[in-house]
């Protein structure tokens, strides 16, 4: 069945080369890729929470604390949770027998203290199994009236993450994007990885776009027309500091993204006399860098984690079949990553490379008029793609910390909104809808005070 | 009877005394008659509308050829504030905005003070940093054009929108065809412009 449709597609496809190349580009499919919902076997074990206690005042803060924890282990999508189970069914101590019986691997219990102006949580990670205590850890907590007090439940959820995996979490984090502000600007807000605590970044009075985090999350880079033309600014999260980058070429200035050692920012610069990717030294104010370009355009670059290459998007093969292209940081040849076959290429753009450097993301026209989101497999020179949305138009993938968690931008027949897929399992949420989001970028892990 | 007899000498008496021995007084000037006065009053109102209506000719006629200035200098605002339009996922100039770009170089030569900034629009399909390099290029475009007529690149700045500012806010192909183009806006210059001589 299977074969018949893609002999009777690929015939339709010759046709449509031989009567009318011009719509080559529209295409049902990308040819030579295999395409399809190839997830890992991912084995994921269940993992129980036992109703949060209080002691001296931090009965309500406990029942806040483990509702956070437990739906930010529920997205970290590597466990079937059990969670808000009746304070009666669970007792008091920890009878293993009990959660062995319940079908978990893993047992979280947590009791939160007042303590001074906030609380402190105990926390313990059982191994039901081995009916022992795995991990245990203290963590001083805000007053949930306060600002901080969900990153640092958030902060608590990734080190439970990093105890049974071994790997990092991403609920300690933001995802920056541009959003109308409702009086006709498209200005940059946050909110966290669960799509809570909505904030607003920039007050430009204007159009902001691109924005994109320090590898430390201590700073955050964005293209503002606040000058009249398209330029790069740089802020300081901490102090809200802003600071306009030099016009360093006669151009517009578009799609940053810093290097991974944060010191220098590398960007496009597009229309003037030479249009292409430029860096600039932000920890030193000085020495432009051109890695590519020319007469064509690049743009969007994206560095993988190790600071060798920099993924990107260009127009070099003409304007209707934007590709993504990979090349050393230095500058240099440029491969494409994006698929083509028979000298016919798509429509790809919007490149980010994964934080464990295996995975480069980007979305591509598959139908017609439907974009969806794809990622390149490094450790196979990204010869095979996977696609990993289905369902409306897809755009602008951004990883997140964890390195197998993408944000985009979704439309869906009840409008725009912020969506969250895992890789691993295809398993795909909702963070914020309704709103008219763009150009999403996932932060890093946020450490204390962020 | 008695009466005249006396009173035709006394008339004569009273005529000679009054001339005395004074020498005879010129004859007394005829003054004009009523229809000679009517006459020249309608001569002097005939000259006067005569003048005015002259003078209204010339002034409509200075209007005129200033309102044929203003308009011809409205036309070729127009002519350069006329948009062009784009094919989907295309920076290539079409016939149709070929030949609107044409009139503006027209314009452009006669309007040696003129300075465009030209504005690149795409629609919202696709990416949003694409976009914004697709709008650039269309300007590009534009600017190239323009600038192989011997128009200095100087008098042209590019910026691009990319899909942020649509002329019409809807998702239609109509709405997108309106959507991706060029816009251009007069940065100096712009009480120089010239129509094509």
């Amino acid at each position: 069945m299977r074969t018949t449709t893609t002999t009777v597609l690929l015939a339709a496809f010759a046709t449509l080369l031989l009567t009318a190349p011009a719509a080559a580009q529209e295409r049902d499919s990308i040819p030579g890729v295999t395409l399809g919902l190839v997830y890992e076997t991912a084995y994921q074990p269940a993992l129980a929470l036992k109703p949060f206690t209080g002691r001296f005042g931090g009965a309500v803060a406990a029942t806040q604390v483990e509702a956070i924890i437990g739906r930010d282990l529920r997205y970290s999508d590597r466990f079937e949770i059990l969670d808000s189970l009746p304070a009666s069914l669970t007792g008091e101590g920890i009878d293993y027998q009990l959660w062995d019986g319940l079908g978990a691997v893993w047992l979280v219990s947590g009791q939160v203290e007042g303590a001074g102006d906030g609380f402190v949580l105990l926390l313990e990670l059982h191994d039901v199994v081995y009916g022992e205590v795995r991990e245990q850890a203290r963590f001083r907590l805000p007053d949930p009236m306060d600002a901080g007090f969900r990153m640092a439940v958030h902060r608590v959820s990734d080190t439970v993450v990093e105890w049974v995996t071994g790997e990092p979490g991403m609920a300690a984090s933001r995802i920056a994007f541009a959003m109308p502000d409702g009086n006709g600007n498209k200005e940059i807000y946050t909110v966290d990885s669960d799509g809570e605590n909505l904030r607003r970044v920039t007050d430009h009075q204007g159009l902001v776009l691109s924005p994109t985090w320090s590898p430390d999350g201590s700073r955050m880079a964005y293209s503002s027309y606040k000058s009249g033309l398209p330029r790069l600014y740089q802020r300081d999260m901490d102090t809200g500091q802003e600071e306009m980058l030099p016009e360093v070429r006669d151009g517009d200035h578009i799609t940053p993204a810093y290097t991974p050692d944060g010191t220098r920012l590398a960007f496009s610069v597009v229309g003037g006399d030479r249009s292409g990717l430029y860096t600039w030294d932000v920890a030193r104010s000085c020495c432009l860098t051109s890695i590519s370009g020319g007469r064509w355009y690049d743009f969007s670059p994206s560095y993988s984690p190790d600071g060798r290459w920099v993924a990107f998007n260009t127009n070099r093969f003409g304007d209707r079949v934007p590709q993504v292209m990979v090349m050393p940081a230095d500058g240099g040849e440029a491969e494409t990553l994006s698929p083509y076959e028979y000298g016919a290429r798509g429509y790809y753009t919007s490149p980010e490379w994964s934080p464990r450097g295996d995975l480069v993301a980007f979305h591509g026209r598959i139908e017609r008029g439907r974009y969806q989101i794809l990622v390149a497999d490094m450790n196979d020179r990204g010869r095979r793609i996977r696609q990993l949305t289905w369902e409306g138009n897809n755009e602008d993938p951004s990883w997140a910390p964890d390195g197998r968690h993408l944000v985009f931008v979704g439309e869906r027949r009840w409008g725009f909104g912020l969506m969250v897929v895992d890789v691993a399992t295809g398993r795909t949420r909702t963070i914020l809808s309704g709103r008219q989001v763009s150009v999403p970028e996932w932060s890093p892990s946020l450490g204390p005070d962020r | 009877m008695t009466l005249r007899r006396f009173a035709l000498p006394i008339l004569v008496a009273i005529a000679v005394g009054a001339c005395g021995s004074d020498p005879p007084p010129p004859p007394a000037p005829t003054g004009p008659t009523d229809e000679e006065l009517a006459q020249a009053r309608a001569d002097s109102i005939a000259r006067a509308e005569a003048e005015a209506e002259r003078r209204a000719a010339e002034e409509r006629a200075a209007r005129e050829a200033e309102e044929a200035r203003m308009a011809a200098m409205e036309d070729a605002r127009e002519t350069l504030q006329a948009m062009v339009f784009f094919d989907l996922d295309e920076s290539a100039l079409t016939d149709q905005a070929q030949a609107v770009l044409r009139r503006k170089v027209d314009v452009l030569r006669a309007s040696p003070q003129v300075q465009i900034r030209i504005e690149g629009h795409a629609d919202e399909r696709g990416s949003t940093e694409y976009n914004l390099a697709l709008g650039n290029r269309r300007a590009q475009a534009v600017r190239e054009f323009l600038t192989g007529f011997g128009l200095p690149q100087s008098r042209f700045t590019i910026v691009s929108y990319g899909e942020e500012q649509p002329l019409v806010n809807q998702s239609n192909e109509s709405a997108w065809s309106q959507n991706r183009r060029a816009e251009f806006e007069i940065t100096a210059g712009a009480n120089a412009i010239n129509p094509p001589s």
